[in-house]
């Protein structure tokens, strides 16, 4: 058994290679940002809202978090067409990882929203703190000590997890990665190094998230 | 749309596509079992070695502590691609199914680990001192102090994580592993509408995991509260 690496075709291709992080880092974002609007509302619904909306909510949690989120997507990329929608690939993605990662964020979400108490609020109020003041002083606080790891992890979750987009043909890391591999052949250095580019990729995206944490919202989050 | 699905439903629902889908689901359910199986207990081990302050153990000790940081952060469809790459030139016909055990047995070591060492963690430093004092060996201390109460810590977050993981071998399906999200495809091509198809197999990807996921609630619950 004798193979010889051969790592200087990949190295080549690394700019290209570093374009599709770039793509998975937007990917990641979009998935992110969109999901935590769903999740703003989730959370909200699943604590304050009405027996059916809290219903409703909760049957949308538990079906996207409990199903593989790429059947989900090929679900909307080949099933939709039949109702007359044509999805791009890459949007197809995008609507299947931000509806997923809505639930996951609701769950999350609703975890900040529960750890503000009401005697708390009270108390400011009492002490004669305007609403912004609260919302800075007492909730944020609160909000953030509980949820600010949850959310970072997830946001590096959602970097790896944004690599399944390359089977529905979008050009992110991975999906290059298969472009360079099948006309390289060199594909265990191919993933090798796109292996090495995803752990640098979220070494820098969970160093600056914690350093972030910290500064902004004093939370003790652990680098490694 | 729906007219469609009414009319292939019969034809859909026959006796052999039934069989073919219920054994995509074990073959689905035993890479999950197999793979944090072997993951739980090197996890544990791992966990365990991070836990010793043996000086000889040191270089063991980071070797485990790079693995399980490393394999974290790369996704799962690129470690399915490594291991294939890796395992088909040195041992030529393993089977796919094999080849996708592997991939999972890896990455679940290196999340399992995490979770275990975050329970070990959790149980006070003081109890450990105590071991000491009472002249506890490292193992005696590990199985009569620390996992006696770090299991209730480390049980539902791995309930959890194994829920992700049935999710996550719809990726092998990539590899040409039969298993449920393969068979999905595979019926669509038979000329069954995508929705019956995909949607057939997320029903039995929600039958797999929500009783799990359930059951780590209800963990979570329980163990939390006593």
């Amino acid at each position: 058994m004798d193979y010889t690496f051969q790592f200087s075709e990949v190295l080549e291709d690394l700019p290209y290679l570093l374009g599709g992080a770039v793509v998975t880092l937007q990917i990641a974002f979009i998935a992110f940002w969109g999901g935590a609007i769903i999740g703003i509302f989730g959370a909200i619904a699943k604590v304050y809202g009405r027996e059916s909306v809290r219903r409703i909510t909760s049957a949308y949690v538990i079906f996207f978090t409990n199903t593989p989120a790429l059947v989900q997507i090929f679900l909307l990329y080949y099933a939709l067409p039949d109702a007359g929608i044509l999805l791009p690939p890459m949007t197809a993605v995008l609507i299947g990882l931000v509806l997923n990662s809505g639930a996951y964020l609701t769950e999350i979400l609703k975890a900040g929203v529960i750890s503000v108490r009401r005697s708390e609020m009270e108390a400011a109020t009492a002490l004669g703190m305007s609403g912004l003041q609260i919302l800075r002083f007492v909730m944020l606080p609160h909000i953030a000590k509980t949820i600010y790891a949850p959310l970072s992890n997830f946001f590096i979750w959602l970097v790896l997890g944004s690599s399944l987009a390359a089977l529905f043909g979008v050009e992110e890391l991975t999906g290059r990665a298969i472009n360079i591999s099948t006309t390289s052949f060199r594909s265990i250095e191919t993933f090798t190094v796109v292996a090495g580019i995803y752990v640098i990729l979220t070494i820098i995206a969970s160093t600056s998230l914690a350093l972030v944490g910290r500064w902004a919202f004093r939370v003790k989050a652990k680098i490694f | 749309m729906f007219e469609r699905l009414l009319e292939e439903a019969p034809e859909f629902f026959n006796y052999h596509n039934m069989i073919f889908i219920l054994e995509a689901m074990g073959r689905t359910l035993s890479m999950t079992v197999i793979g944090c199986s072997v993951g739980l207990v090197c996890g544990l081990l791992i966990a365990v070695l991070r836990q010793s302050n043996s000086r000889t153990l040191i270089p063991i000790k980071f070797i485990a502590i790079t693995y399980v940081e490393i394999f974290r952060r790369i996704p799962f469809l690129v470690i399915l691609f490594i291991v294939l790459f890796v395992i088909e030139p040195l041992m030529p016909g393993t089977s796919l199914l094999g080849i996708a055990t592997v991939a999972v047995c890896l990455l679940s070591t290196a999340f399992l680990s995490e979770i275990i060492r975050a329970g070990l963690e959790s149980v006070p430093p003081q109890q450990i001192e105590g071991a000491k004092t009472l002249n506890f060996s490292f193992l005696q201390t590990i199985m009569l102090v620390m996992l006696p109460q770090a299991w209730k810590v480390i049980l539902p977050p791995a309930a959890a994580f194994i829920v992700m993981f049935i999710k996550d071998t719809a990726l092998a399906s990539q590899l040409g592993v039969i298993e449920l999200t393969f068979v999905g495809k595979m019926l669509v091509n038979r000329g069954f509408s995508p929705m019956l198809g995909f949607g057939a197999v997320l029903i039995c990807y929600f039958i797999l995991s929500y009783p799990l996921s359930r059951f780590s609630e209800y963990l979570g619950k329980r163990l939390a509260s006593s």
